[in-house]
């Protein structure tokens, strides 16, 4: 019985936490916002996922806009900058993913435990996430921008071409690219922060910005085929409701930002420009981040 | 300072925590313990606001969690070894941690040597054994120098070295006045390490008392043998205290309500020379599993898998 009995206070091994007293960090001193941010900010660039996503964005981006204006450098009409968006469709995937991880990586893993006991209100943590991957987000887009630029010098000095980035409506463009490339990233996190799986989310997310907008247009095509000819006087309307909704998906968003001013967009559809364009991806957004913001803070999340 | 009262959780019809009212006190480390599944680590998340409790309160400090205004100097927290990203390093772990309280790198370094991480701290979590993993959560708990440490099985899967570590540290950290609350699921390591044990089990309050009291009460509980030359003698006097005494032969008493050292001394006043004398189980670790019994959620062996309290589906 008594070799049950706890030992003394002396029995126990000399404090591993004494002499912790003469760094005491100060008191009263807790979580603000921009101190959350930088945790975030920490967390994002602490992963290997983080660098790898980056670089293979800004590599694929390059080698698939240099493909491009490859082969379009001996059309006789060469305009290297037609081929400076080439790389948008697959580098959106980039910024996506990245989005989603970071949206994602807190529950997957059981860090939302330490998070949420630093941070109990929980909304700042969303806040900071948004503003951390966005940061982080713009400089990989500006990185691919860059890139895009770069890989349209070989095509356009073959030809001797200068590429002249001020005209034409192109720094809109690059506005426009980076723009989408940051929205991309966002709208990952949002979805990932909401469903806290990330292949549900990528399901989702890759069905609504890449899918979709194909399938639907597909659609259009097939019901306004030869086959369909009594409903033809229907046809321009139908294809134009189809053509206005693939407008306000993401990537007719993105279409709206990136589109060189006065060049026409997709037929049928309202020219609404790339303001409403940006507004339509805010919208996409906003919608899964506010549902995310109202299951984390009505939820239990152990 | 942890107060915890009528604190309830349900999950649709199962009641995970029922009516728990305890306290943890300042200077004192307080056990938490009880069979899997007792409730021990929803109350816990209860108390770090990581759920919401169904009914009842839990304050730390007299304030709630979520009111904590820096919530890592008030309450170190260690619930679970998974509450790390795989993929970070334990430094950059901790930084994160560190960053949302403008805790400084050196206060992380000084965690990380404090918890025998050094020479890891730059590898990925991942790669962590369960050991190092604890060491881990409980370098994230000291983070911020807080009063109060809430520790979820913290030696679960050190070696011995760490078990004794563990054990130092949290008598440490009361000894300097911290309020310390450990849970476990073993009767012994706490009876080594606390001072009180609150014992719970399918979510209620069992017992709430210091490890001597317990020690006393599975003292009472035991079955006490003596050997003596005379027994009728001492049977008269044993009875006299109150005990119950069954005689057996060879001059053997079994007795019972009385501690090893009433039934010595009892024989020592009456003059019977005590050939044998010993105490039959009646360790910490019965007076406990006894505590439980009816409250063990997944008993070994079982073989319908249904637990005791769900309802009898075919039965009206």
């Amino acid at each position: 019985m008594s070799a049950l009995a706890r030992p003394s206070m002396e029995d126990a091994p000399g404090g591993p936490a004494a002499g912790r007293a003469t760094s005491r960090p100060p008191r009263g001193h807790g979580p603000n916002f921009a101190r959350v941010v930088t945790s975030e900010w920490t967390k994002l660039t602490s992963l290997r996922s983080t660098a790898m996503i980056s670089v293979a964005t800004v590599v694929v981006t390059w080698a698939l806009t240099y493909l491009a204006a490859n082969a379009s450098s001996v059309d006789p009409g060469f305009v290297p900058l037609d081929s400076l968006t080439t790389g948008l469709l697959l580098a959106q995937v980039g910024p996506l993913v990245l989005g989603i991880l970071a949206g994602t990586g807190e529950f997957t893993t059981g860090t939302f435990r330490s998070t949420f006991t630093a941070v109990p209100q929980r909304l700042p943590v969303l806040a900071a996430q948004v503003v951390a991957a966005g940061a982080f987000a713009l400089l990989v887009a500006a990185a691919t921008v860059g890139a895009a630029v770069a890989a349209l010098v070989p095509a356009a000095s073959s030809r001797g071409i200068s590429l002249d980035l001020t005209a034409d409506g192109t720094p809109q463009v690059m506005v426009g690219m980076t723009t989408y490339l940051v929205a991309m990233a966002l709208l990952g996190l949002a979805v990932g922060a909401l469903l806290r799986s990330p292949v549900p989310a990528i399901a989702l997310t890759v069905v609504l910005v890449l899918v979709l907008p194909v399938l639907l247009s597909l659609g259009s095509e097939l019901a306004t085929g030869p086959t369909s000819a009594p409903v033809a006087a229907d046809v321009p309307s139908q294809q134009s409701v189809v053509n206005t909704v693939v407008t306000f998906l993401p990537s007719g968003a993105a279409d709206l930002l990136v589109r060189a001013p006065g060049s026409s967009g997709i037929e049928g559809a309202p020219d609404l420009g790339p303001r409403v364009g940006a507004l339509v991806l805010a919208g996409w957004i906003l919608l899964p981040l506010t549902a995310a913001a109202v299951r984390l803070r009505a939820r239990d999340v152990a | 300072m942890i107060q915890v009262e009528a604190l309830t959780k349900r999950y649709g019809p199962t009641t995970a925590v029922d009516e728990l009212t305890f306290a943890a006190r300042p200077g004192t480390v307080t056990g938490f313990l009880g069979p899997n599944g007792a409730g021990k680590s929803t109350t816990m998340r209860m108390i770090v606001g990581l759920e919401r409790p169904t009914s009842g309160t839990a304050t730390v400090g007299g304030r709630r969690y979520a009111d904590l205004p820096a919530p890592l100097h008030a309450v170190g927290v260690m619930l679970d070894v998974r509450s790390v990203h795989p993929g970070r390093t334990a430094f950059r772990h901790l930084l994160a941690q560190a960053r949302t309280h403008g805790i400084s790198r050196s206060r992380v370094d000084e965690v990380i040597a404090i918890t025998g991480l050094e020479s890891v701290a730059g590898r990925r979590a991942g790669t962590y054994s369960l050991g190092m993993g604890q060491r881990l959560g409980i370098a994230g708990a000291l983070l911020g120098d807080p009063e109060t440490l809430i520790l979820d099985e913290p030696v679960n899967g050190l070696d011995p070295d760490g078990v004794l570590w563990v054990r130092g540290l949290v008598r440490s950290l009361a000894a300097e006045g911290r309020t310390v609350f450990l849970s476990s699921h073993l009767m012994h390591e706490l009876s080594l390490c606390a001072d009180r044990v609150v014992i719970i089990g399918k979510g209620r309050l069992l017992a709430d008392a210091s490890v001597s009291e317990l020690v006393q009460r599975s003292e009472h509980a035991s079955t006490v043998r003596i050997r003596t030359t005379d027994p009728d003698l001492l049977t008269k006097v044993l009875v006299g205290l109150g005990a119950e005494v069954v005689p057996h032969d060879n001059g053997v008493l079994n007795v019972q309500g009385a501690s090893v050292d009433d039934v010595g001394a009892a024989a020592a006043r009456c003059g019977a020379t005590v050939l044998e004398l010993a105490a039959d189980g009646g360790s910490l670790e019965d007076a406990y599993l006894h505590l439980t019994a009816d409250a063990v959620q997944y008993r070994g062996g079982s073989t319908d898998g249904t637990t005791t309290d769900a309802p009898a589906g075919g039965a009206r």
